[in-house]
């Protein structure tokens, strides 16, 4: 099902199905707890998981707050997902690297991939050219979710990064959140 | 009140309490108190002892959840207090030890020395419940009914700067170790599954 609404400077061609079925792949995996901070990409799966009566939906100040949620839901045995903006990543590494790269935590970050080639937002195109750089320089996995068909990857991907034991990045791109430019 | 005299009546009135530990003093503190391996000391990550703390006690809703916070580490993250006040954590204990300085760091001066209230700050950002205490008896008739009342609650612990640069002896195991330890701490004490049947 398709619907059009305004989504802060976007127009959405939200594809329902696609907050959906991320959304239900993240049930999938297991998560049961959501620390978030709204990206105008992000928000459409945001509204999601704050509907989940049974996911733990915690907003943050902070991207790194979230990052640190998530590493303390860990060891009570919870599953748990930061959902945040590239921006946030970006401000959160040092917390990635002393907290949880230093104790071997596994935190499962889901992130928009702004600053691609089809986002045209001048404030993000550090972001665009650096983030990837940025996680391989530390040596955190990712894995970029362009396709709809990519989605049911997440279970896989989610036992993957608890393998890994450090943070783990899953991009969502413009193309697959269904939104353009602002006409 | 000294910092140590504080770590020990808080440890007197423990409980059952699983601790995070803001790394510096607050960590090597507790540690030189405790030696407990159900407690967290945070190595890296400053001013994020208290958001750790959160995402686990929002996990174990039945335990109850201290983190022992510092003025250094409070002062990097305030936004916290505001994520903390929005969850309303019925079993979260906020304490933050206050001694106006960075004492591991040879004992520098806190930015805004001695004109900052935090238990002000964590009222006006909706943590109802928020005290200061300043000497141990104090610190020691209070403690019933902060473990009784439900939390969030935030306590500063307005402690002395040590004279000169001191710093007790660091817990003596760190990063994955200090993982291991407490997770399995944790799956001991609370019946949680931290780890997987093979050891992730």
């Amino acid at each position: 099902m398709n619907v059009r609404q305004r989504e802060g400077s976007l127009q959405v061609l939200q594809t329902v199905d696609i907050n959906e079925q991320i959304h239900a792949q993240l049930v999938k995996a297991g998560v049961r707890l959501a620390a978030t901070l709204p990206d105008d990409w992000l928000n459409g799966l945001i509204r999601r998981v704050a509907g989940d009566n049974d996911m733990r939906h915690i907003p943050v100040a902070r991207e790194a707050e979230a990052i640190a949620i998530c590493a303390g839901a860990f060891f009570g045995g919870v599953r748990s997902a930061a959902i945040i903006g590239n921006t946030g990543l970006l401000t959160c590494t040092g917390e990635m690297a002393t907290l949880c790269l230093r104790h071997a935590i596994p935190v499962f970050c889901v992130v928009s991939e702004r600053g691609s080639i089809d986002d045209h937002m001048i404030y993000q195109e550090v972001q665009g050219r650096r983030t990837i750089p940025l996680l391989q320089a530390y040596d955190f996995p990712y894995r970029i979710i362009d396709s709809p068909d990519e989605i049911e990857t997440i279970p896989d991907a989610y036992e993957w990064h608890r393998l890994q034991k450090r943070p783990f990045v899953l991009f969502l791109t413009k193309k697959l959140l269904g939104l353009r430019k602002k006409s | 009140m000294k910092t140590n005299e504080a770590m020990k009546v808080l440890a007197a009135h423990r409980g059952e309490a699983v601790v995070v530990c803001a790394l510096g003093t607050a960590a090597n503190e507790w540690w030189a108190v405790t030696r407990s391996e159900d407690s967290f000391y945070m190595h890296g990550a400053m001013g994020f002892a208290a958001s750790f703390a959160l995402g686990l006690a929002v996990t174990i809703p039945d335990t109850p959840v201290w983190v022992l916070n510092s003025d250094g580490s409070l002062s990097m993250n305030l936004g916290c207090l505001l994520t903390e006040a929005g969850q309303q954590p019925n079993n979260l204990k906020h304490f933050v030890v206050d001694n106006q300085c960075y004492q591991t760091v040879s004992n520098m001066p806190m930015v805004n020395q001695d004109g900052a209230d935090y238990a002000a700050i964590a009222r006006g950002a909706g943590i109802n419940r928020a005290i200061t205490i300043d000497n141990p008896l104090e610190l020691d008739r209070r403690m019933p009914e902060i473990n009784a009342a439900p939390g969030p609650y935030f306590i500063r612990l307005r402690v002395d700067a040590e004279p000169e640069y001191q710093r007790p002896p660091p817990f003596n195991y760190e990063g994955p170790e200090m993982k291991y330890r407490f997770g399995r701490a944790m799956e001991r004490k609370l019946g949680v599954k931290v780890f997987g049947p093979t050891g992730f």
